[in-house]
């Protein structure tokens, strides 16, 4: 898969954004803002957990029978009048995807917010065929405006102040300075609103496809999905082969959390119920639907017992804000679109060997598995991909093999007690002079490297290694 | 073709080399049960209530409950809170749709009527006039009471338009067709109507935290969301 994805180097943006304090500050507040939110919905909602049982079974019935499933929503698509494309990875849906804004002769896209179009790169495609293309998602048109990628798949945003909207805004549209998000957003919401009018071409995600009617669910918050989706001839659809579920009847139990999942909400703004194009007698509504229902990497995901299950995911975003790694390194320093813990199972799956690291990026602190809606079991496979990898192809970085070497070396001296006492001894008796207040704060090099960022704690007194006679 | 031949051959390997197949039909599995659209009248004042709540938790607002014969008056009065001067109004509900938009003119109001148009320029023509009304009416299908949510169909005479350009928005929904939750709205809405309508579940104005997770209504959509409960005749 040639992708700029690739060759990202993980190690060096995530040190990078571990030193950014008001990333940090960002982050913190945001996931925080969504966590607590969303812990607050869940307590007034006492069959969340029955929802989510439910909610996990015909995940797991769904993605058993997809074969089938895919095959009676094509049927059941084309029946209901809308074009169906099945696309083996993210070249074949960029090539229709652009063969369509040909074909149509379409010159300006609306967006709402699809991180299957950023896995397939959709936007360079489109724009090097011609097409104007606008993010509408009021965060994600933020993030266009600064060339950036989103960095949290529900809140593409979250790394940005206020302030630096504002700054933003100023410079692009030369209105005057403001950091009250009420105004930044009236502007957003003009300038958009004239491109929603003019727009020939619609594209969203999808969050459920339903095979018994062949209807597509769309859920929002802003109305910008339901504007792409009504306002252009051409609306296109992009979604995973894994968000097909088998009946209509099977979707309130998601409806009941995804939203109290991700943001807190008890449901989002705006459902919306795409199942067929614009009739003759009908004012508004695509005259041309396409469904694009792409592969890329995700069969050889269903083919892996262990790795099945993050097909389950409905990327509601809980994982990322309850992550640690992610609240101190927020999205981009994990390269990739999806980010945090499920980023990291996806990524190497749908990029290819480059994100190899990203398993690798979590302490398996478990806070991922408690949040999920559908309770994917997020630590066992990374722990799975971790093991892959190690077999396989990966590549150390700088220093690593010499922390291995120096582990090792610590191994064998840890099985000397005697001698560990006498250098400890020794180590506390030569810290003594830079202890202040329990803690040493300065050490020559190397170990400057740790007192650099964080105090080390001081030994009390020589360190005891053997039991206390009648002890434990 | 040939794409989806490759893609299925993939998931149906993927499936039969995997652990195990998963049954056909989970126990949990529902055939769509077929209920009365209307909702037993015992509930029907608690389920108001709980609608009007959650309508007003996501920043909606309750604007009481009408009787069909005092429906004009106080669509007007909400027309000139709002300060509506041009009213779109959506028809193919269970009431007629006329005489409100009647009233809404004698009010002095300029009253933009949905429904089929000619040709192309004229659809166009159309959208772009309810682009600039201040206050769109329709009738939603149901609305959910534990969310607060509107469940609003598109017809060719209310269009989805109707419910996502104008500044504001007023729903009316008859008090027999508050459903408990989502479940409920979805079997009272049923398979068929799903099927052959764009169906919108609207709860509250349109809005977005994407700043810092400041709260801000009306990005896209409505800037206010009113709602009105109708009481049938026979109540």
């Amino acid at each position: 898969m040639a992708s700029t994805h690739n060759n990202f180097d993980f190690f060096a943006a995530s040190e990078k954004a571990i030193g950014d304090t008001e990333l940090r500050r960002k982050l913190a507040n945001a996931s925080g803002h969504h966590l607590d939110a969303a812990a607050r919905t869940r307590a007034e909602f006492p069959r969340y957990d029955e929802e989510r049982e439910a909610a996990r079974r015909i995940k797991a019935e769904a993605i058993g029978r997809l074969d089938e499933l895919l095959l009676q929503l094509k049927q059941r698509l084309e029946t209901n009048g809308c074009q169906v494309f099945f696309a083996a990875d993210a070249a074949a849906a960029r090539n229709y995807i652009v063969g369509i804004a040909k074909r149509n002769g379409l010159k300006r896209a609306v967006k709402g917010k699809s991180m299957t179009t950023e896995e397939i790169e959709l936007n360079p495609a489109l724009e090097r065929a011609g097409v104007e293309v606008f993010e509408t998602d009021l965060g994600e048109y933020i993030v266009q405006l600064r060339h950036e990628r989103p960095s949290h798949i529900l809140t593409p945003a979250i790394h940005l102040s206020k302030e630096d909207v504002g700054t933003l805004f100023h410079e692009r549209f030369g209105m005057t300075y403001t950091n009250e998000p009420e105004r930044l957003t009236a502007v957003a919401r003009d300038n958009l609103r004239s491109i929603f009018m003019t727009a020939d071409l619609g594209i969203t995600g999808v969050n459920f496809a339903i095979a018994e009617t062949g209807t597509l669910v769309l859920v929002e918050n802003e109305g910008n999905g339901r504007f792409s989706s009504t306002l252009p001839d051409t609306f296109i659809a992009v979604m995973g082969i894994e968000k097909v579920i088998p009946r209509l009847a099977d979707l309130s139990h998601f409806l009941e959390i995804l939203a109290r999942a991700g943001t807190g909400q008890k449901i989002t703004t705006y459902t919306n119920f795409i199942t067929c194009p614009r009739g003759h007698s009908e004012l508004d509504g695509p005259r041309e639907i396409h469904v694009v229902i792409l592969d890329n990497g995700r069969s050889a995901m269903l083919a892996d017992p262990v790795m099945r299950e993050a097909l389950y995911c409905l990327r509601c975003g809980a994982c990322l804000n309850a992550c640690p790694v992610y609240r101190r390194i927020g999205g981009h320093a994990y390269g990739y679109p999806y980010q945090g813990p499920i980023g990291s199972i996806l990524s190497p799956n749908l990029f290819g060997s480059g994100a190899g690291f990203l398993p690798f990026a979590s302490t398996l602190c478990g806070a991922c598995r408690e949040i999920c809606p559908v309770k994917i079991d997020i630590p066992k496979m990374l722990l799975h991909m971790r093991a892959k990898e190690n077999r396989n192809h990966l590549k150390w970085p700088r220093g690593a093999s010499r922390a291995r070497r120096a582990v090792a070396r610590f191994a064998r001296l840890a099985k000397r007690p005697r001698t560990v006492r006498t250098l400890s001894r020794i180590a506390a008796w030569m810290i003594r002079p830079v202890v202040r207040d329990g803690y040493v704060r300065w050490m020559p090099p190397p170990f400057s490297a740790w007192t650099r960022t964080r105090d080390f704690p001081a030994p009390k007194s020589a360190p005891r290694r053997k039991p206390k006679s009648g002890g434990v | 073709m040939g794409a989806f031949v490759r893609v299925l051959a993939s998931v149906k390997t993927a499936l039969e080399g995997g652990a195990h197949r998963e049954p056909n039909a989970h126990p949990g599995a529902r055939v769509m049960p077929s209920a009365p659209v209307v909702a037993p009248a015992a509930n029907r004042a608690a389920l108001v209530s709980s609608f009007a709540r959650e309508l007003e938790a996501v920043g909606g607002h309750f604007t009481g409950s009408a009787t069909p014969e005092g429906l004009s008056a106080q669509i007007i009065e909400i027309s000139d809170r709002v300060g509506a001067l041009t009213v779109a109004i959506g028809g193919d509900g269970s009431f007629d749709s006329e005489p409100v938009a009647g009233a809404l003119e004698q009010s002095g109001r300029d009253v933009i009527r949905c429904g089929v148009t000619a040709d192309e320029a004229a659809r166009r023509a159309l959208i772009e006039r309810i682009a600039r009304a201040d206050l769109a009416i329709v009738e939603a299908q149901c609305a959910i009471a534990s969310t607060g949510t509107l469940v609003v169909t598109a017809t060719p005479a209310r269009p989805s338009a109707l419910t996502l350009i104008p500044q504001a928005l007023l729903a009316i929904v008859r008090a027999d067709r508050i459903r408990a939750d989502a479940a409920e709205a979805i079997v009272a809405l049923g398979a068929e109507t799903i099927a052959n309508h764009r169906v919108a579940f609207i709860t509250g104005p349109s809005r977005t935290a994407d700043i810092e997770k400041l709260i801000v209504v009306g990005v896209h959509g409505p800037k206010q969301l009113h709602a009105l409960v109708l009481w049938p005749a026979d109540d």
